[in-house]
């Protein structure tokens, strides 16, 4: 293979002119930055790479030409030297690991064009970062993230205002523990953007919405009022968190869980994961077994539950449990109740509050 | 472009992973951190820790700027893979857990602890480039760094090594204290090199013992104080070659001596793309591995910091006894030791020839002519300590100390080549091999210690603990009962068992105690 993207043909053919003019006055220099890349990635495909170029780059040049023509070598740039990161890591192109960072680049970036014309590089780097990062989370809803920021994509003038609404939708598609962050990335977009990011009808009360979101993990920002009817006190099932290793989960045998202040700890086998959940998804984090031992230990349950007969009891109430199997283990927090059986490689979850 | 500098790239951290408690504070910018670096993440993070900052130095060393492929400080988590190969039944250890080249290691461990590291080895093996990068580490400009080395010649004078009187004080000044000397630049650095130091004529080595020793220099009664620093001396044959043969207290004053190994040629390639790009690895050391003065004086109490355990210090303890005692160098007990057989001046095999009644090809210290000084053991401490700092612990693990030990005691501690243990099947390659002579009689010395159960049963511990709570408030009686019992375990030892090394140093302890509570006991009757 060749050392440059020349490979003897014509490596700008297929692309806009605009695009094709960008990458022919560089020509030496995109050459040798392009050589570079292959001895950082061996790996790096020539015929791969312009393939990306054509699909990719150039869709998102078409798009800022139409609006900021005076941007595209900027652009031609940051997106190059991208491209060659991604392509060389297998992470975009042909034979890429997973779709999700070609599927941005395709639909979020070209939606986000006055804020890519502005600082081409910071959006691009940012936002392929941030798909990669959804892409290796287990659970996370990447359709969603990448559909809610096409929709809100050109009510982003800047790039801060950018980077604030892509961690509110991805706290919404499933990062639970971003939570706190991402209540507070809301608070600092105008109120009508916020209330759209998180997915509240326009007519609601932010700063009232903005508190309950901070106390209460199952609070649902999509239908405020349902919130108020719900639960009353009584064991609400919210989530089942977790599967068997061999269905693709984490669990190589039914887990135990232990309370961990706002989170829980949970074992299997001899792994340990901090579990943090929400009403948008439930994600796990390394630990240690030794956290998990000194958890269980330390772990209390509300007074209000009882064990009877390998049933559970809130206040004299069976709970109905989604679950077969004995309880094997139970921990809870003034929000949530967790309970792990014999049968299951989950962890149940039940909102308190 | 400097995005795709394939000499600039640092190891991502965590270098040494271990399970860790989870992480509870999640910062949501993290969700833009991934496969893409920002254009000016190169500067270094103010909150990385130290030992993990060593590290990336230590990865960025052997990945790129010195090609390295030499494995030999090895660390197991579980069984490692081995396998015998060729006639010699030669053993190829694939190691379990994060293993360490000691060419770099060692250097760097020098540079943290700033002591004093001797590179050894063959004409155009690093050992000059691997000291320039310590220099840069810490700092200085490349060119300063070289500018600064010290190159040793036969013609090296003192005023080449120090500095001079300045010439129009010397014609004019009444007084000696009136001739300013202008001092020479390297001895205010914090990294000093001295290249090919077994070149320097002998008279000029004696200067340059008392900066590496007390750490100032002199000239015609003015004084230069030198800061800390970290050393590092090179030398193409340090066992006895050179043009000056090299005084001992100086060779004396080096913590650690390294060999640089031979290259290996299936890392051509390496060679050949840095010199197609043009690349000096001392050049493009990235930003975030240097370290800044106050780093590397965070760095020494860090160290220091780290807990040697109970257990590993008797490890040593039991260790270090083997070698000083030499049964027929003295009649009364406490000069029965190598150092008055040496002082005397006495021929070697005269004294070996005498030696009866041990078995002396299991008794350690047949193997050495030498035993352990003050200062070695000080040097071994600090370096187990700074080891298990580099590898994210705070506490030293007995596999710290082990893979230390032969670099520190390399050439102080002296093997006796006529010993039979060297003559036994299969011990003739520690001959040659000093460092894996050492790692074997530390294991030695360890199932030795096993095989008497020291970890359970040590009884001058157990005194040793008890004298350590002090004698106020002690009765006559009970300074009287440990008296007997001192007392009544030399009476025990004293039938039939054979003398060895570490029962001489119990003995003395004995003494020692027993002197203290018959002191005690004279005193507490007067009052």
């Amino acid at each position: 293979m060749s050392d440059n993207l020349d490979g003897g043909g014509d490596g700008q053919a297929g692309v806009c002119d605009a695009f094709a003019s960008v990458l022919r006055s560089g020509r030496p220099q995109f050459n040798a930055q392009f050589t570079e890349a292959r001895r950082v990635y061996p790996n790096l495909d020539g015929s791969a790479f312009l393939e990306f170029l054509r699909t990719d780059v150039d869709g998102l040049v078409q798009v800022v030409q139409q609006s900021h023509p005076e941007q595209i070598t900027d652009l031609t740039l940051a997106a190059y030297e991208a491209g060659l990161e991604l392509v060389g890591q297998k992470l975009a192109g042909p034979g890429a690991r997973h779709p999700w960072i070609e599927e941005g680049w395709k639909r979020v970036l070209p939606a986000l064009a006055s804020a890519l014309a502005t600082a081409p590089a910071r959006i691009i780097r940012s936002v392929s970062n941030a798909l990669h990062h959804l892409a290796n989370t287990p659970g996370a809803r990447l359709e969603q993230w990448i559909s809610e920021f096409e929709r809100l994509g050109p009510q982003c003038g800047n790039v801060d205002t950018v980077l604030l609404v892509g961690q509110v939708l991805a706290w919404r598609a499933g990062l639970a523990h971003y939570r706190g962050g991402a209540v507070t990335a809301a608070g600092a977009l105008p109120t009508a953007l916020a209330l759209s990011a998180i997915g509240a009808p326009s007519s609601a009360d932010w700063p009232q919405l903005q508190e309950r979101l901070k106390v209460n993990p199952w609070f649902s920002p999509t239908s405020p009022s349902e919130g108020d009817k719900e639960s009353a006190g009584f064991p609400r099932f919210v989530a089942q968190a977790g599967a068997f290793r061999g269905f693709g989960g984490l669990f190589v045998e039914p887990p135990r869980v232990a309370s961990s202040g706002q989170d829980f700890l949970v074992r299997s086998g001899d792994d340990c994961w901090l579990l943090t959940a929400d009403i948008f998804g439930a994600t796990f984090h390394r630990s240690s077994p030794a956290e998990f031992d000194s958890a269980t230990q330390g772990s209390q349950l509300p007074s209000e539950l009882r064990m009877n007969d390998s049933k559970l009891l809130w206040r004299k109430r069976p709970i109905e449990m989604p679950i077969d199997g004995l309880i094997t283990s139970s921990a809870a927090n003034p929000t949530t109740l967790a309970l792990t059986s014999s049968l299951t490689h989950s962890v149940v979850l039940f909102a308190l509050s | 472009m400097a995005r795709f500098n394939l000499f600039q790239r640092v190891s991502q951290a965590p270098t040494n992973p271990q399970p860790a408690a989870a992480q509870r504070g999640f910062d949501v910018a993290d969700l833009y951190r991934g496969p893409l670096a920002e254009k000016n993440d190169s500067g270094s993070d103010p909150g990385l820790a130290l030992d993990e900052k060593l590290r990336q130095a230590y990865f960025w060393i052997v990945n790129t700027a010195i090609i390295s492929p030499h494995y030999d400080i090895e660390y197991n988590e579980g069984p490692p893979q081995s396998f015998v190969l060729g006639d010699s039944k030669s053993r190829l250890t694939l190691p379990s857990g994060q293993s360490y080249s000691s060419f770099v290691l060692l250097p760097l461990l020098t540079f943290a602890s700033r002591r004093k590291c001797l590179f050894v080895g063959g004409p155009g093996r690093g050992k000059t480039a691997s000291a320039i990068l310590m220099g840069v580490l810490a700092g200085y400009p490349v060119r300063e760094v070289r500018r600064a080395m010290q190159h040793g010649h036969p013609q090296m004078t003192i005023a080449d090594l120090l500095g001079n009187p300045l010439p129009a004080d010397l014609v004019n000044a009444q007084k000696i204290e009136d001739i300013r000397v202008s001092w020479r630049k390297w001895l205010g650095m914090r990294v000093k090199i001295i290249d090919e130091y077994n070149r320097i004529p002998t008279r000029t080595q004696s200067a340059l013992l008392t900066v590496m020793g007390d750490n100032y220099a002199e000239i015609l009664d003015h004084i230069y104080e030198c800061p800390e620093s970290a050393w590092f001396l090179t030398a193409n044959d340090e066992q006895g070659g050179g043009t000056y043969q090299v005084i001992e207290a100086l060779r004396d004053r080096i913590d650690v001596i390294v060999q640089a190994l031979a290259f290996n040629p299936r890392f051509l390639d390496d060679l050949l793309t840095r010199v197609e790009e043009n690349v000096r690895p001392e050049e493009v050391v990235p930003r975030q591995i240097v370290f800044s003065e106050a780093e590397v004086d965070r760095l020494q109490p860090e160290i220091r910091g780290v807990e040697m355990p109970v257990e590993i210090r008797r490890r040593l303890e039991f260790f270090s006894s083997q070698f000083e005692f030499c049964e027929v160098a003295g009649d009364q007990f406490e000069y029965k030791t190598k150092d008055t057989a040496r002082l005397a001046g006495v021929e070697w095999h005269t004294l070996t020839a005498q030696e009866t009644g041990r078995d002396r090809l299991k008794d350690l210290g047949c193997q050495t002519r030498n035993g352990l000084s003050v200062r070695l053991l000080m040097t071994l401490l600090i370096y187990s300590k700074a080891l298990a700092y580099f590898r994210g612990n705070r506490v030293v693990g007995l596999e710290d100390l082990r893979q230390i030990l032969p670099f520190v005691l390399h050439d102080k501690l002296v093997p006796d080549p006529d010993a039979p243990f060297f003559d036994a099947l299969g011990n003739g390659a520690y001959r040659t091999d000093r460092v894996g002579w050492l790692r074997k009689l530390f294991d030695s010395a360890c199932a030795d210690f096993d095989r008497l159960n020291l970890d359970r049963d040590d009884p001058i511990n157990v005194f040793g603990v008890e004298f350590k709570r002090g004698l106020d408030g002690l009765n006559e009686s009970e300074a009287r009962s440990r008296l007997v019992k001192i007392e009544r375990l030399i009476g025990e030892w004293s039938k039939g068992r054979k003398l060895y090394g570490h029962m001489y140093d119990d003995l003395l302890m004995l003494k020692y105690l027993h002197q203290r509570y018959t002191n005690y006991l004279r005193w507490v009757k007067t009052q």
